[in-house]
């Protein structure tokens, strides 16, 4: 059965009633709970981001298409609008949003557009919403572009990105704690997204999944959420403001403070190119450093504790038999 | 997107503002000292808390760690932080002391029922410890 008719549609459309919904829903939740997992000027700020994302993108979804149009007349196979083969498109549209995932924070021009997703230091439905405006100029874009040489149409890449995206809402929540066990193996979840937001050091760059939780399994950037070390949101270095323009503009800003400052061509495309906080001076803290100072720390701290007296046989025996010169001596029984 | 979708877009965000000031949601303050340390050591990378000044109403702290403070403010429900190194620069206010952090959109913070004394005595801790 051809579905071509069903690629011309833009699922986000038909969802934002449903968001909406969800998202009042988890607020009465909040309200009965816990009050601190909504504030209205941080609500009020990524809903009007997203508003601002939706803008900026409808301004750039002509020149997309153009884009992907014309690179699909370069096809390597003619791909018909069959239901598996939008279940293939998903799949592999899905791996190509990990690897622009992964790149969005590895990579200091691509997290400068990422970073407003991450700017709440809430973790609600509403964090959902908080969406770049500056997608088309970070060249986020470029991850799919193998999909259209592949030979799948553009209209079906873009209608299973759609769906892709409202998949991607559910699991900004705190409200909902672990899946079944079969469930959090394969898919994307709360509990493995709220890892992704969270700026404890052990969940730096993690799980950057999209939808199937499996890309991180396989490629190492996997880590559980513990009970023990509850997700702390936001980014290391939080805004502390609730401007739009800023959250919307702050790291572009500082990308052009840096490379202006930069000594040298090579320390001004570090500043672009290499993971957020690098700097050419070793100066700043990357994720990489602080996960090892916190590592080297965590070391320590159970250096100390293997040492600490536990036990009246580890410690100094103060019910020792004196000894003939007056002094005690431990007796350990082995 | 149509006008009509923009013009949906705008209500529903304003609707779910209003519910969420109507529902008094994103209500927290800074309750005392310990949690203070414990605030500053988990935002800011290797800091390692002393002592720590609270502002009377719980919305913002000033924390001496190993080497700098940490001056925390609430921020929504949350706590921001920003690492200061020593001097603080200090302005009187009515009602306590007020901290520049030298970032005009972090802003400056105010930490009430404080006085200079208080922040110059946890400013001389720091070469103590």
């Amino acid at each position: 059965m051809d579905l071509r008719h069903l690629a011309t549609i833009n699922p986000v459309n038909y969802a934002v009633p449903g968001f909406v919904a969800l998202v009042f829903a988890e607020m009465l939740v909040a309200w009965a709970r816990d009050k601190r997992r909504y504030e209205p000027k941080d609500t009020l700020t990524s809903l009007a981001l997203g508003t601002g994302s939706t803008v900026a993108g409808a301004i750039t979804a002509g020149l997309l298409y153009g884009l992907a149009t014309w690179l699909y007349q370069f096809r390597v196979f003619t791909i018909p609008y069959t239901w598996y083969w939008f279940v293939a498109c998903f799949v592999l549209d899905d791996f190509a949003y990990y690897l622009f995932h992964r790149s969005a924070h590895r990579v200091r021009w691509f997290w400068a557009s990422h970073v407003i997703h991450h700017s709440s230091q809430h973790y609600n439905l509403s964090t959902a919403l908080r969406q770049t405006w500056t997608g088309f100029i970070s060249i986020a874009f470029i991850f799919r572009l193998p999909l259209f040489f592949i030979g799948f149409p553009p209209a079906m890449v873009f209608f299973v990105g759609g769906i892709n995206l409202i998949y991607q809402f559910w699991i900004h929540t705190e409200v909902i704690g672990r899946m079944p066990r079969w469930f959090e193996g394969v898919m994307n979840t709360p509990s493995h997204h709220r890892v992704h937001h969270a700026t404890n050091p052990r969940y730096l760059d993690k799980n950057y999944a999209g939808v199937f939780i499996v890309w991180d399994r396989m490629l190492g950037t996997f880590t559980p959420e513990l009970d023990e070390d509850a997700p702390r949101y936001g980014i290391v270095k939080n805004l502390g403001s609730f401007n739009l323009i800023w959250a919307a503009f702050h790291e572009w800003a500082g990308i052009a403070k840096d490379v202006w400052a930069a000594p040298g061509w090579r320390a001004k495309l570090g500043y672009m190119w290499m993971p957020p906080g690098w700097s050419h001076d070793g100066s700043r803290d990357t994720s990489e450093t602080i996960k090892a100072n916190w590592e080297a720390r965590e070391h320590a701290r159970k250096e100390r504790a293997w040492k600490k007296p536990i036990s009246s046989s580890s410690g100094e025996d103060r019910v020792a038999r004196p000894r003939p010169d007056g002094s005690a001596k431990a007796v350990h029984t082995a | 997107m149509s006008w009509v979708q923009l013009g949906g877009s705008i209500a529903a965000i304003l609707v779910l503002a209003g519910v969420a000031r109507l529902l008094r949601l994103g209500e927290s303050r800074i309750a005392n000292k310990a949690q203070a340390r414990q605030l500053a050591e988990e935002m800011l990378a290797g800091f390692e808390a002393h002592d720590a000044l609270v502002s009377r109403d719980g919305g913002a702290a000033l924390v001496a760690g190993n080497g700098a403070f940490a001056v925390l403010k609430r921020h929504g429900a949350q706590v921001a932080a920003r690492r200061l190194i020593a001097p603080l620069y200090l302005k009187t206010a009515v009602e306590g002391v007020t901290v520049a952090t030298g970032e005009r959109l972090f802003g400056d913070v105010t930490l009430l029922d404080v006085v200079e004394s208080d922040v110059r005595g946890l400013e001389a801790s720091l070469t103590r410890v």
